[in-house]
């Protein structure tokens, strides 16, 4: 026998503000990592390095080399509004970035970063075959 | 001071019609009766549980209750899939430290009174929700899946190589009456099984399963004042990654393992692998990762993962039987459930009391291996007896 519980709908409120540049980047078609003086590089980004410093904003460009990818077929609850998508990611110099990509790239190419809107209305990074 | 495990229980693990305490409860009256202890002689409980899909959410309390230990405890302990290590390690440190005598520890999960794509939107958060599930959508066999495209790429590593640790496990869980699978399967239907993260397949992938496990720990002392029978914790090792799968050295091997067994090796002396035990229970919550543990475990050369499954070197009568109740693949992986289950088998095994599916003991000495995430945690144990 089943009892249902009563329905609970969690959505949070994410506090972005001291990061919020990354996403006025994105729909600027800029990607952002942060740096510190002491030489960390950070990304994703993060407002604090762990030395104690402040960082700062430097716009990942270039090519990247593909490490890794997968082609997601069972979506979870919260991407049912889209199809089957590809996950991937890719080293630019001393960082690397996920991204999705609609284009069915292997491992060791070479991709340029760019950022869209996805069908849910979220800009966010994306890669192309250079 | 030796600290020693003195009782096991394991509840069947699979869909279950029972609630998180009443599942929680069948494993613990099987560990208190296993040791010949009841809920009096427990000093301190410690209850193990992600806890995300079932509808107790802080449910330590709810369990510690319910099992008849109020008063005793509880801590509650969390570390994703690796909870179950966690929680042992809890119960272990308060035995050591001379705080407690005697206690338990519960490792519960129930996964399936939620439906499997919000189990997928929930375990697709087990990274860094912010920059990965949120934007991305990553899910847990996705996680894993751009492991084995990393390894793949790298060592030449196959999809039917991979098939062959799901049907190693499917042989043994069909020999574990507690497992959540009781069939065997082929290569072919793993390959043409429906493609879930590519290139994982439904059957390289953990069932969603409900479990619980249970093990009683005690000092030396209350073993000798008990007469009690003990498998002993001889080493332990652990490490930890960052939450963010982007930050990592590779995709090709999990630098947490690495980490945890070189000092869970060097706590016990021991140099080859291979020569030091009798058999090992490793993480396999997909196949890949079993491939990628025979690697940073040691049992084979970085790489190699793939032939040594080919080999059967990971099988009864290989150079190291891997997770001879059915693993994680097939006997199940109720997250929290898991670390201590691998105790269970440890223990069982040890002991021989493990029926049809028992290894030769020449050693007397085994690991367990087990992550949280995808290399978020890593916790490996040695024991013997
Ligand atoms: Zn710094």
């Amino acid at each position: 026998m089943i009892v249902e519980s009563r329905e609970l709908k969690l959505k949070n409120r994410i506090p972005v503000t001291r990061i919020a540049k990354y996403w006025e980047g994105l729909k600027e078609g800029k990607v952002f990592k942060t740096v510190c003086k002491c030489g960390m590089s950070y990304y994703p980004p993060k407002a604090d390095c762990v030395c104690g410093n402040q960082t700062e904003w430097v716009e990942i460009v270039g090519e990247g080399i593909v490490e890794s990818f997968t082609v997601v077929h069972s979506i979870p609850a919260c991407f049912e509004w889209g199809g089957v998508y590809r996950i991937v990611i890719a080293k630019f110099e001393d960082v690397r970035v996920m991204g999705w990509s609609e284009e069915d790239v292997k491992i060791g190419e070479r991709v340029s970063i760019l950022t869209k809107k996805d069908a849910s209305g979220i800009w966010k990074v994306w890669f192309e075959k250079r | 001071m030796r600290v020693g495990v003195v009782g096991v229980g394991c509840s069947k693990f699979g869909v279950r019609d029972v609630t998180l305490q009443e599942i929680a409860f069948e494993a613990v009256i099987e560990a208190l009766k296993d040791a010949n202890l009841s809920q009096e002689e427990i000093d301190l409980s410690v209850v193990g549980c992600v806890g995300t899909r079932s509808y107790e959410l802080m449910p330590t309390v709810v369990i510690n209750e319910y099992c008849g230990f109020s008063g005793k405890g509880p801590l509650g302990v969390e570390a994703a899939c690796a909870t179950g290590s966690a929680a042992v390690y809890t119960a272990y440190s308060s035995i050591k430290s001379g705080i407690s005598d005697i206690s338990i520890v519960i490792g519960v999960e129930k996964m399936t009174e939620v439906d499997t794509a919000v189990s997928a939107a929930i375990g697709g958060r087990a990274g860094n929700y912010l920059w990965e599930h949120h934007f991305y959508g990553t899910t847990f066999p996705a996680y894993y899946a751009m492991h084995a495209t990393a390894h793949m790429a790298r060592f030449g590593t196959t999809e039917k190589q991979m098939a062959l640790v799901a049907v190693k496990a499917h042989r043994n869980a069909a020999k574990n009456p507690k497992a959540h699978f009781q069939k065997e399967i082929t290569v072919e239907e793993v390959l043409s099984s429906k493609v879930i993260a590519y290139p994982l397949k439904l059957y390289d992938c953990s069932p969603i399963s409900d479990g619980a496990s249970a093990a009683v720990l005690a000092s030396e002392k209350a073993v000798k004042d008990y007469g009690l029978d003990a498998v002993w914790f001889e080493s332990i090792g652990f490490s930890s990654d960052t939450s963010n799968m982007t930050m990592r050295e590779n995709f090709f091997s999990l630098r947490a393992t690495r980490i945890a067994a070189e000092m869970a090796y060097k706590g016990a002396k021991i140099s080859d692998p291979l020569r030091s035990f009798d058999f090992a229970t490793v993480h396999d919550c997909f196949t890949i990762a079993e491939i990628i543990a025979y690697e940073d475990l040691g049992f084979c050369k970085k790489g190699k993962g793939g032939e040594f499954i080919e080999k059967g070197e990971s099988d009864f009568g290989g150079k190291i039987p891997v997770n001879t109740f059915g693993g994680l693949k097939a006997r199940g992986h109720p997250l929290a459930a898991t670390g201590v289950a691998m105790v269970y088998e440890i223990v069982k095994q040890l002991r021989e009391e493990a029926g049809k599916l028992q290894v030769d003991l020449k050693h007397y000495r085994a690991l367990t291996h087990n992550i949280g995430g995808t290399g978020h945690f890593s916790w490996v144990f040695i024991f013997g007896r």
